[in-house]
């Protein structure tokens, strides 16, 4: 499909998996219906809208496809089936995504069908390059698998604090992983990219903070492997995750994507903090995502090295003054023109400066905006229970938390890089979402991240007693990930396969 | 008894298989030649065309078909293109019982191989979008239907095994049926076995052997009113109930994924318009895009019990004498190879249909004609599209 028009439509009903329902008799539909089936003329007005997204449904009857339309080639062999909602009064189909079916595996249906599935946001099939990307999320994993089903349950505001801070978050990393040289990194599979992972995190991160997400009023998503040169992924992240007021077919919120090499998110922190602390913005709520396939060259080209490194994953953060369980007590960001890592528009991969990323790119940036901070906020380093640096390989987070005088426990716990990569724009997120998982209320969190080109942005994070009580609320945390007795482990020519995607 | 009843006077058909060399256009001139110079009738004699393709227009790159049939035949009558032979026959049918004409042509064309490579996504597209969307091939629906029957029933154990061996019969018998068809796509025998490990190599329910191909071909069939009927031939065979019935696009979406509603509904008001009860019907020719379709069919059309049809189907297979025998009589079923081994051209594989039920009537089915325990009088075809989206039951009768 390459008209525009039908894959906007297509993609408005599947990718949130809209619908409606009938008040007076119950009848569910997956399609934007103005009146029912069954009661006719009476039910118009009558209709409410429902999705499916965060819903768990049941796998009722599959079978195996190994011989897929054109399309679908690249996944190769997958299990497709019908799945019910809501006790079977609606059912989709849908095939099951995170799954390769070995060959000559012998496949028993009985032992997929009755399974609890629950919806993924994926690419939907393969199109020419110059084509609009086409999504869905007719496509499930097990419940019980890697990501467990969570209910997305919203909490009314309660207590206001003075300072804007973190409200929820959420990471989305791939069930799929490569293990070389005592790394490990999350491999996507292969109807993944930037946008699905930033989806996924924001839906992962309105999860955990309860928030309404049409108190949403502005998204913004850094990443540097955006599938387009020109299209935002935030506009489909607004779309998919019903951000801000909906009216009409559109949501009444801001949505921009940033660039920066791997701070574009983190330096959007400040801004989506200033701007619920705005008296007249009307904003309750801000996002901010960092999501990246992280982009690298095969090993023996030009920038290959960094593919020793690469991960893919996405983090989504939201922002408010109220239920904060993080509050920003301070920033610093520092910036100058420093070539060390860059892609030119229109190539496939980066290139990086080699030696020149290290002191003069990034040990000079994270140190000097890590310093300033304390300095500013009248910091010792023992006032802070944890450091976060991004983390781009093992060495360099570990060098530089060392000069700057932090122990082990300050700066460990955090250090994600070798279970999932470098997430690119996620990088220093995923360590501080790492950091979140595990903190207690009234510790102060410092974090100092990094993008190429070059500059860095640190943040003190002071976390209050909400953190704890939204614990509960994180199922799919960065230790229940990087421990997941689902990971499967995929050798090099298959990795590089499904990083290519579909 | 029916006023006016629409009478077949001739039918003709082309080979089904792979016509590379031909142009769509010259299968249904062959069709059309074939009928006309058997039963003497000449194109002038033509008052209305309704003729019918799936997807011609898409798989084969053609502008309108009227317009081609038009500047084939010189004619410049009234005619309209529907999607399957029996929506053209049931068009053409209400005109003839109307009154409005005396004799038209009802066609079906289909050239599907030529866009081999594509007319999986092409027929997936037009038969559940929304299936095809989520990765959906034009077989899992029919396997997905088995493993929903299966569940409905609880099928397992021997049962399930046999249910399956049931399945595998249907295709090895409509194979052996089209040995003695010319006209068929695939003219020769194969086993139980060959089914059996097909479906195991694939590693799902159903395999190679369990699905009708994709085929060239056309068909042609006059149809007149009960009057003109006798100019042409002696033995005109009657539409006595054409019936059909719409469900859903998305196969899913459906309340029932075990059986085609459209089949029921259909079948019900073709036998009630027909004035007859369904145990006169001797011979039916089914709709068998896979066996599944078969067995379901066997099972909406009313011969076979809900959830039973593979049991008189293992049955009647054991020792396979020609026809299924359900409810204590013989019932003949796609006695041309169905679509299985005769070939499925969409748009002309209602005519096949037809052509079987007219020459079995007409007692002129040769090696293929069939020994009923009472006199052979009414047949009917039985014509999906889509995946069960809309069903077709023509009742046929003669004097």
């Amino acid at each position: 499909m390459s008209s525009e028009p039908i894959e906007r439509r297509v993609s408005y009903l599947g990718d949130r998996l809209r619908g409606r329902r009938c008040q007076i008799c119950g009848r569910e539909y997956f399609d934007i219906r103005d009146y029912c089936g069954n009661c006719g003329r009476k039910s118009f007005g009558k209709m409410a809208d429902t999705d499916l997204f965060y819903d768990k449904g049941e796998l009722e009857v599959c079978t195996f496809i190994n011989e897929p339309t054109n399309k679908f080639t690249k996944l190769g062999s997958y299990i497709y089936g019908i799945v019910s909602f809501h006790d079977e009064k609606i059912r989709v189909p849908g095939r099951l995504t995170d799954f390769m079916i070995k060959d000559h595996e012998e496949i028993d249906f009985q032992a997929f069908e009755g399974r609890s599935v629950i919806p993924r946001f994926r690419r939907r099939y393969s199109v020419g390059r110059n084509d609009v990307i086409p999504t869905i999320s007719l496509a499930f994993t097990l419940a019980d698998e890697y990501y467990p089903y969570q209910e997305y349950a919203i909490i009314k505001p309660n207590k206001e604090y003075t300072a804007p801070g973190i409200v929820g978050y959420g990471v989305y990393t791939s069930k799929f992983r490569v293990r070389e040289q005592n790394i490990e990194r999350s491999v996507p599979f292969i109807d993944e990219d930037s946008i699905t992972a930033a989806v996924e995190a924001g839906k992962l991160a309105l999860i955990h903070s309860g928030v309404d997400s049409s108190l949403v009023g502005k998204v913004y998503v850094g990443s540097e492997s955006n599938p387009y040169a020109v299209k935002p992924i935030a506009s489909k992240v607004a779309q998919v995750l019903k951000l801000g007021e909906e009216d009409g077919d559109v949501q009444g919120v801001d949505a921009v994507d940033t660039e920066f090499a791997c701070k574009a998110a983190t330096s959007m922190f400040k801004d989506a903090a200033s701007l619920v602390n705005y008296p007249k913005s009307n904003i309750q709520n801000t996002m901010v995502i960092g999501a990246d396939n992280s982009q690298a060259a095969p090993r023996n080209c030009p920038g290959g090295e960094l593919d020793l490194f690469v991960g893919y994953g996405g983090c989504a953060y939201v922002l408010g003054k109220c239920d904060v369980i993080a509050e920003i007590e301070g920033w610093y960001s520092c910036t100058s023109d420093t070539p060390d890592f860059w892609r030119r528009d229109g190539e496939p991969y980066p290139m990086h400066g080699g030696r020149f990323t290290g002191d003069p790119a990034y040990f000079k940036h994270v140190r000097k905006a890590a310093e300033k901070l304390m300095e500013r906020l009248g910091l010792q380093l023992n006032d802070v229970k944890y450091f976060v640096a991004h983390q781009p390989n093992v060495r360099f987070p570990v060098k530089v938390a060392k000069e700057l005088g932090f122990k082990e426990e300050q700066y460990l716990p955090s250090l994600q890089v070798a279970r999932f990569g470098n997430t690119y724009s996620g990088s220093s997120l995923v360590g501080l979402a790492a950091v979140l998982d595990m903190a207690k209320p009234d510790e102060r969190i410092l974090i100092a991240s990094y993008g190429s080109g070059a500059g860095s942005d640190a943040y003190s994070l002071m976390t209050t007693s909400q953190i704890r009580d939204k614990r509960k609320r994180q199922k799919l945390t960065v230790e229940y990930q990087a421990k997941n007795p689902f990971i499967e482990y995929v050798d090099y020519t298959v990795y590089r396969r499904l990083k290519l995607g579909m | 008894m029916m006023y006016n009843r629409p009478a077949v006077v001739v039918v003709g058909r082309t080979d089904f298989g792979e016509h590379y060399e031909k142009m769509p256009e010259k299968l249904i001139e062959e069709a059309w030649l074939k009928a006309s110079e058997e039963a003497g009738i000449e194109r002038k004699d033509l008052e209305a065309c309704y003729l019918s393709d799936y997807f011609l227009p898409i798989t084969n790159k053609l502008g309108l078909e009227e317009g081609f049939l038009s500047e084939l035949t010189e004619l410049h009558v009234p005619m309209g293109v529907t999607r399957s032979f029996s929506s053209a026959l049931l068009n053409a049918c209400n005109a003839i019982q109307a009154g409005r004409y005396d004799l038209v042509l009802v066609g079906g064309i289909e050239k599907m191989t030529d866009r081999w490579d594509k007319i999986r996504d092409d027929l997936m597209l037009l038969e559940d979008p929304w299936s095809y969307y989520a990765g959906c091939t034009p077989e899992a629906n029919h396997e997905l239907m088995l493993r929903a029957y299966i569940k409905k029933y609880g099928i397992a154990g021997e049962a399930l095994e046999k249910l399956n061996l049931a399945l595998a019969h249907i295709s090895v018998k409509n194979h052996l049926h089209a040995t003695k068809n010319k006209h068929a796509q695939y003219r020769r025998k194969i086993t139980v076995d060959q089914v059996l490990k097909a479906r195991q190599s694939a590693r799902k329910p159903l395999g190679l052997y369990d699905f009708a191909p994709i085929s060239d071909g056309a068909t042609a069939l006059v149809l007149t009113s009960e009057k003109t009927a006798k100019r042409f031939t002696d033995k005109p065979v009657y539409i006595l109930g054409s019936a059909s019935a719409t469900d859903y696009l998305t196969f899913p979406a459906r309340a029932d994924m075990t059986r085609f509603l459209v089949t029921e509904i259909a079948i019900k008001n073709a036998v009630k318009m027909a004035g007859i009860s369904l145990r006169d019907i001797q011979i039916a020719e089914v709709y068998d895009q896979s066996t599944v379709m078969e067995m379901v069919s066997l099972e909406d059309l009313g011969f076979c019990e809900r959830g039973k049809g593979w049991m008189d189907i293992f049955e009647s297979c054991q020792d396979y004498k020609g026809y299924y025998r359900v409810n204590g009589r013989k019932l003949f079923v796609n006695m041309n190879g169905g679509l299985k081994a005769d070939g499925n051209p969409l748009g002309a594989t209602g005519g096949a249909e037809i052509f079987e039920i007219f020459r079995q009537l007409q007692g002129e089915a040769g090696e293929r004609q069939v020994e009923s325990d009472s006199e052979l009088k009414y047949g009917c075809v039985l014509e999906l599209e889509g995946f069960g989206t809309k069903g077709y039951v023509h009742v046929l009768g003669r004097d």
